[in-house]
């Protein structure tokens, strides 16, 4: 193996073959030009990745293999991004890591954990290679945590630290299995319901807060609730008809900071059945010019709650006109 | 020699005053605190602390006031018992120990911030100092409440100030500043925890407790 710093120049030797003997140089299998040799050096200039590769020089004529190398071009590592984070409190913390650009050849993270004068160790993730997991061996501690992340390739190396309380750390994986359902006869509620995120070890006595929120697809502007306890929570405002987007966060009651939002949900809260499936409808001539997906109700029912005004029909009910004009407001 | 006279003196005279368990008021109190409010207060004085703190470390000026400052404990005495804890220990604890653990603990903080405040160079200090203060006993109290009716014994009023004498420099001196509001700090946040953690094993009480003028 031999190691080139993208840009560098790279000379090779062909082996112990004297300065001026006849040699081919090969890359890969192709022939190279006699324009990169000096005698029987290979000098390869300002090198680049495309050149990486198994080079081979043989003896001119008996065509012996004289040297072999693999150069593999690439550069040293910049400054490595550590994160760490307690999203299970309070058993302990996990770091991750990951360099800002690739280097094209292998690298070696060391990490070290500090806390006062313990050195602690940091056991490897089963799965990830760039994390590492600590267990807290004292809690409420005055003592900052002191993690630096170290990173060598054959080119160079480079380190970060990173300095922080015991309680800064602690971000909650979202909350789980967050289900929203429509509330039957109730037109502008929806039901949320979630739970706490399965990595958080003891919610008794590490309660978890949580913030809701909600909009209407149609809309921008979210609306927000937070709720200090329980895993529930209906709505009471929304727009009848509409398709609602809803995400919940978690945190720690006390301590550190918000988690990421859930897993987007969609729900539409309960509308009445319009009653288009009687005879009525079909022996009546208001045919509505409506292209929604059901047939026209009765002309009795078009004023219903707004039902078919989500849709876009063109029916428009001069009783019901106070309705119309509110939701008529979001179509602006 | 003269200033570890003093030092004694005020901290004894200025830590009998707290030591005034719920008894007193026990014909206010009736059946008992609330745990819950207790909780409040905690959380009442981590936000009034991390105000208090900015410009306390501020005052006393760099590297106190520089977020990474992260000096190594000196082999001193601890005056304060540490809020650092094992899990399982932690977890294991009893209620009366739980809260006798944090009613010893705020007492003594207590008597250290009052020494503080007659110490302090600016006026502003003084003032928030002697507000955080009137906050401060305001908790030991609602402690004491909480551990009378559930029938526990109060612990005994906080020692005179064991081993360590103060600080010989200047320096040393804003280090002990430093650490004691570490201290302070690190244990609203655990006492959060504590109570928490009794609100689940002890139902509370639902009394409002009229709290004295001291203070407040």
């Amino acid at each position: 193996f031999q190691y080139a710093r993208v840009g560098a120049d790279v000379t090779m030797k062909c082996g112990s073959m004297d300065w001026d003997a006849a040699v081919t140089w090969t890359v890969n299998g192709t022939d190279i030009d006699e324009s990169h040799l000096n005698g029987s050096y290979l000098i390869l200039k300002n090198v680049d990745l495309m050149q990486s590769g198994q080079y081979f020089c043989y003896e001119g004529s008996s065509w012996h293999l004289k040297y072999q190398t693999y150069l593999r071009v690439g550069t040293p590592p910049k400054e490595p991004v550590l994160m760490c984070r307690s999203n299970n409190y309070p058993k302990g913390f996990y770091c991750s890591w990951h360099l800002p650009t690739p280097t094209y050849i292998p690298n070696i993270f060391n990490i070290s954990v500090i806390h006062g004068t313990k050195e602690m160790v940091c056991e490897k993730d089963a799965v990830l290679k760039n994390r590492c997991h600590i267990r807290y061996l004292q809690l409420f501690s005055t003592v900052k945590y002191k993690v630096t992340l170290t990173v060598t390739n054959a080119l160079g190396k480079n380190f970060t630290t990173l300095t922080f309380d015991e309680f800064a750390i602690v971000k909650p994986d979202p909350p789980e299995s967050v289900v929203a359902k429509p509330v039957p006869n109730n037109p502008r509620r929806l039901e949320v319901s979630w739970q706490n995120p399965s990595s958080w070890p003891d919610p008794e006595s590490f309660p978890l807060k949580f913030f809701l929120r909600y909009r209407p697809l149609i809309l921008d502007q979210w609306q927000h609730v937070e709720l200090s306890d329980g895993t529930s929570h209906t709505i009471t405002d929304a727009y009848a008809g509409k398709e609602y987007i809803i995400q919940v966060a978690a945190k720690d009651n006390d301590i550190g900071t918000w988690s990421d939002w859930s897993v987007a949900v969609h729900a539409t809260p309960w509308t009445e059945e319009p009653k288009h499936l009687t005879t009525e409808a079909q022996i009546t001539e208001t045919t509505s010019a409506s292209t929604s997906s059901f047939m026209a109700p009765p002309t009795t029912k078009i004023c219903d709650k707004g039902a078919m005004v989500g849709s876009g029909a063109v029916a428009v009910c001069w009783t019901a006109g106070l309705v119309v004009a509110a939701y008529s407001v979001l179509f602006i | 020699g003269d200033s570890w006279g003093i030092f004694t003196f005020l901290c004894a005279a200025l830590c009998n005053l707290p030591a005034l368990p719920a008894l007193n008021c026990s014909e206010e109190l009736g059946a008992g605190q609330s745990i819950q409010q207790t909780y409040d207060l905690t959380r009442y004085l981590e936000h009034q602390l991390r105000t208090l703190a900015g410009t306390y470390l501020n005052y006393l000026g760099p590297p106190f006031n520089e977020p990474d400052f992260n000096p190594p404990r000196l082999a001193r005495a601890e005056r304060v018992p540490s809020a650092t804890v094992d899990l399982d220990l932690w977890r294991g604890l009893t209620d009366n120990a739980r809260l006798a653990a944090n009613y010893r603990a705020y007492s003594r903080l207590l008597c250290y911030l009052r020494v503080l405040d007659g110490q302090v160079g600016t006026a502003e200090l003084r003032h928030r100092l002697a507000h955080f203060c009137a906050s401060l006993q305001g908790l030991v109290l609602s402690i004491g409440g909480v551990m009378s009716s559930l029938g526990y014994p109060l612990p005994a009023g906080p020692p005179a100030p064991s081993g360590a004498p103060p600080a010989s420099n200047d320096f040393l001196k804003k280090m002990d500043d430093f650490w004691l509001l570490k201290e302070l700090q690190t244990w609203l946040w655990r006492s959060a925890k504590d109570f928490n953690r009794l609100k689940k094993r002890v139902p509370p009480a639902v009394v409002t407790l009229r709290l004295e003028a001291r203070g407040f």
